[in-house]
């Protein structure tokens, strides 16, 4: 209480410091020249504005020093390439008007400060300049949109799929809080899903049709697995609120909406081991972790994240995903059992007819277990 | 005799007189049919929103800095909304919808365009006052009770509204606090609350448009309007097509809520089971939301491009520089404005294909801004600059509207906002372009008018101690977040993900940076009370102060009902002239002089 009432007895005291020494500047000026006055206030905020360019720029090349090697590194997807490219010819471009244009304001400010002497120069417009600040601006812009237009219609060009020999399927459904992630298991087909009250159950989110075989050997991980080098196709809904499926590594991000599914494409460029050996060259990953005393770089995981809010515990979406060679990954869907024969049908033996009930009735400590997971 | 006559003619139109029957003390405070009072009602309710938004949002600064420390006094204020001094995560998401709503609607909508609006229309027409004071009046308490009702929501037991000042169904769209305890009677509150704003919001700018349309004095032409004018006028027109799509959607959402219908919902499964919402899309909201939203912040910057242009003339002594320029790129930004908004959407499951059209309009907008900006800088070249804190403000205003606007060319890039969508990039883009810029133009034109407002002056030192925490405060908050380019928004904490917990430093920086800024504005509110009733009092040598050239220095220091206790003054010049014929300043209402021509 006794530090409360002190803190507060300071910050009265700092603020009326302020207000006694500002009055007083306020009475010692009555009866001086006001041309003297203004000459000698515009002088004086005139440099500090010259001050605030140069502090503001070293400031700004400083945190470019500090904070950019924090920055997510670099892209894990062959589209994210694209995306980091569009990113940084627009810094570049940014950067360079961003010096030209506060160099200009803040030079004139502190040249152009008050003179009783000085008369301002009357120079109401100028047609030439106008246009050549419409026009330079236009064209620039101009090339911005044609190359970002151009990465936007490779990005979701999705006839690429139709070409491509092997693409990964995999589902990803968002719910408060986490994620279902389904792959069509060994026989690459995903179960039918049908959106009523007779499928959809709490054992059965997904309302999956358990009569279409495709189902059965459906996998709901618990981890997201890729594979180096091929096209990947995320299908991504939502159960109740908005998500949104965020891979930061990848530079993908797409909302999950519940009743209209959309979707995303893309390729891998590196294993995760891969991409650490590409992190442990790098000075800022070579630190050492505090908590776990490696280096940063060696617990290094992909992650995926919801980035559309979806309520209390949006902050806490956090699914680890894994980028693994052809072969981990076959052997992954190999050895990952599905879901119809954990929960739905784990004796293998009861009739598909009724399957709910009796999915439920024979559910064992390792279902319960798989659920937990799930929720 | 004839100046007499022409007074009572004048009164007798507005059916009102001052010299004969004196204002009662509740007409002339609060249900003041005087734009200039109105003016001051919205700046007054302005800065009491500004200081509860501020304060929000320091309250989830200190747990984005902080997030594992305790603060008891957070208990002591907050109550069970921080139980053990730690703010819960339901209320963290409530303080950041609640500041959102807050700032973009009350502060920089109501308390800026609102405040201006009504002050300097009708005295920079020369008018006596707007086409309809009393529908004036009507639009100032349709937001009083806008405010009232907001108010009240943070006092209902299950909290005010936490989905975020978007207001995206499903979040919003169901009405159960399982699901987001801010859905509940928080949100109808905040439906009613923004509803009654909105009206408010409309008659208030249909007065705003009429005025300007017919009652603008003898001699004010179009050509001769002072830039700040053109930019009410085109604000009161965005909002007049604009915040009507936001009433409608917020009325389709809550019948969606309250009778059951599927406006924005469709296929709603909780904890498995299916409920009977069939066949809305939760993007047809979105398209509504931000059909306003997006002119909404063009709502919010223009009138703060208006004052920033009268106050750098002024206090250049120039001309602002391409006065036809800058009503056009106005103009062009209020069309090219209504044709932006799915930028905003670029990765909500909208078509690819129609993403790209909103990129080719997006960036065509950052023309006219472009040509607003360098327009600006040219104004002050050759100058002679009178760094009084309005002007400060001004030159600050500048900087940032630099700083954030290009941004903007990132995010418009439908590619590049795919990694920077939701993220802090997009943070410190509109903090800096709409928040901190509108808030700089704001404080420009409240330092610039207070003299009007008021009859004295606001305490210079104090100005400029206001100025440089603002600024320096300002960019220390918003600069870094740029680089927390792949962190997600409105997360609570970042401990869960590993690639997002990188920036616990910087988050502890911004906060006290935030802070910084609060104090310094401590400082603009001890100074604007004080002022108000013991500033420096303007005298009639010095009626107008900054030596313009517009006519609402033409009145009495202390104006009554009608302005002008004469006729109307008659306006002969354009505002602009500045340093011609040999003297800085050559009022509108000052003739031609033999053999000039105007402009």
């Amino acid at each position: 209480m006794g530090t409360t009432l002190l803190a507060v007895l300071a910050v009265v005291l700092f603020f009326t410091i302020i207000f006694l020494v500002s009055k007083a500047s306020e009475m010692a000026s009555i009866g001086k020249d006001a041309d003297d006055e203004m000459e000698d206030r515009s002088n004086l905020q005139g440099k500090l504005l010259f001050a605030f360019l140069i502090f503001g720029l070293l400031g700004v090349a400083y945190t470019f020093w500090t904070l950019g090697p924090r920055v997510l590194p670099a892209s894990a997807s062959e589209h994210g390439d694209l995306v980091d490219s569009m990113f940084n010819i627009t810094t570049v471009v940014v950067l360079i008007v961003f010096v030209i244009t506060h160099v200009v304001l803040l030079t004139f400010a502190y040249l152009y400060r008050y003179n009783r002497n000085r008369q301002a120069y009357f120079f109401p417009h100028d047609n030439r300049l106008e246009m050549i600040w419409t026009t330079v601006p236009a064209i620039v812009l101009t090339f911005l949109v044609f190359r970002g237009i151009n990465a936007w219609n490779d990005i979701f060009d999705f006839e690429k799929l139709e070409s491509t020999e092997e693409v990964i399927r995999f589902e990803a459904t968002a719910k408060q809080f986490g994620w279902i992630l389904r792959y069509p298991g060994p026989d690459g087909e995903f179960g039918e899903r049908i959106i009523d009250k007779e499928h959809i159950s709490p054992i059965n989110e997904l309302g999956v049709n358990w009569d279409d075989p495709n189902s059965h050997d459906d996998i709901y991980a618990n981890e997201l697995v890729f594979v180096k080098g091929k096209v990947h196709l995320a299908k991504l809904g939502a159960q109740d609120v908005l998500h949104g499926f965020y891979l930061p590594h990848f530079r993908v991000k797409m909302d999950c909406l519940p009743g209209l599914p959309t979707q995303f494409m893309f390729t891998p460029k590196y294993t995760t081991e891969e991409y650490k050996a590409i992190l442990s060259e790098k000075k800022y990953w070579q630190q050492i972790d505090p908590e776990t005393g490696n280096p940063k770089w060696q617990d290094f995981q992909f992650e995926l994240a919801c980035t559309e809010l979806c309520g209390k515990s949006h902050f806490a979406m956090q699914k680890v995903v894994r980028v693994v060679t052809q072969e981990e990954y076959d052997a992954w869907i190999q050895g990952s059992p599905s879901y119809y024969n954990t929960v739905i049908n784990p004796d293998g033996a009861a009739e598909t007819e009724d399957f709910e009930e009796e999915g439920v009735e024979a559910m064992d400590s390792t279902t319960v277990e798989v659920l937990a997971v799930l929720k | 005799m004839s100046e007499v006559t022409a007074h009572h003619d004048s009164a007798h139109a507005h059916g009102h007189d001052d010299h004969h029957h004196e204002e009662s003390w509740l007409t002339k405070y609060i249900f003041s049919q005087d734009h200039k009072m109105i003016g001051k009602q919205f700046l007054m309710t302005g800065i009491f929103w500004a200081f509860v938004g501020g304060i929000l949002s320091l309250f989830f600064r200190m747990q984005l800095a902080w997030p594992n420390e305790t603060f008891p006094i957070l208990e002591t204020l907050l109550g069970s909304w921080a139980e053990g001094g730690k703010i819960s995560n339901e209320f963290y998401y409530a303080l950041v919808t609640m500041h959102g709503t807050i700032l973009v609607f009350f502060v920089l909508t109501a308390g800026l365009s609102g405040t201006f609006s009504n002050f300097l229309i009708p005295l920079q027409l020369g008018a006596r006052d707007m086409a309809s004071p009393f529908m004036n009046m009507l639009s100032y308490w349709f937001f009083f009770a806008a405010s009232l009702v907001l108010f009240m929501s943070f006092f209902v037991q299950t909290g005010p509204a936490s989905g975020g000042w978007t207001a995206y169904p499903p979040l919003n769209g169901i009405r159960d606090i399982a699901i987001n305890k801010g859905s509940g009677i928080g949100f109808d509150l905040w439906i009613t609350s923004m509803s009654l704003f909105i009206v408010g919001s409309t008659l208030g700018s249909l007065n705003y448009v009429s005025t300007v349309i017919n009652m603008r004095t003898k001699g004010m032409t179009f050509d001769k309007m002072p830039l700040l004018i053109w930019a009410l006028t085109f604000t009161a027109v965005l909002g007049i097509l604009a915040f009507p799509a936001l009433l409608a959607a917020a009325g389709l959402l809550e019948f969606d809520r309250l009778l059951g219908t599927s406006f924005f919902l469709n296929n709603i499964v909780i904890n498995g089971d299916l409920l009977a919402y069939k066949g809305g899309s939760p993007l047809i909201f979105q398209h509504l939301f931000w059909f306003l939203g997006h002119p909404e912040v063009y709502i919010i910057i223009f009138p703060a491009f208006g004052i920033v242009s009268e106050v750098l003339a002024v206090h250049a002594k120039k001309p602002v520089f391409g006065y036809k320029a800058m009503v056009l790129s106005l103009g062009s930004i209020l069309i090219i404005g209504f044709f932006v908004w799915a930028h905003h959407m670029f990765v909500t499951g909208m078509s690819p294909a129609i993403g790209k059209v909103f990129v080719i309009f997006t960036l065509l907008i950052a023309i006219p801004s472009a040509v607003k900006v360098f327009n600006w800088i040219t104004t002050i070249w050759r100058g002679n600059l009178r760094f009084t804190v309005p002007m400060m403000f001004a030159i600050g205003f500048v900087s940032l509207f630099i700083s954030g606007g290009l941004t903007g060319i990132h995010l418009g890039n439908s590619t590049i906002d795919i990694q920077l969508h939701d993220s802090y990039f997009v943070v410190a883009h509109f903090h800096i372009v709409m928040g901190v810029a509108a808030f700089f133009g704001m404080w420009a034109g409240v330092y610039q008018w207070f003299p009007k407002m008021f009859g004295r002056f606001m305490n210079e030192t104090m100005g400029y101690i206001h100025f440089w925490g603002s600024l320096i405060g300002g960019y220390l908050v918003f600069f870094p977040m740029h680089f927390m380019a792949g962190v997600p928004r409105r997360y609570y904490a970042f401990d869960q993900f590993q690639s997002f917990n990188n920036f616990q430093d910087v988050n502890v920086f911004i906060t006290i940076a935030a802070f910084l800024v609060m104090a310094a504005n401590i400082v603009f509110l001890i100074n604007f009370f004080y002022s108000i009733f013991k500033g420096r009092p303007v005298t009639e040598e010095n009626k107008n102060p900054w030596g313009a050239n517009t006519l609402e220095w033409t009145t009495p220091i202390h104006p009554g009902h009608g302005n002008w206790p004469g006729e109307l003054p008659t306006v002969y010049r354009w505002p602009y002239d500045y340093s011609v014929n040999g003297k800085e300043v050559n009022p509108q209402n000052q003739p031609l002089e033999e053999g000039e021509q105007g402009h």
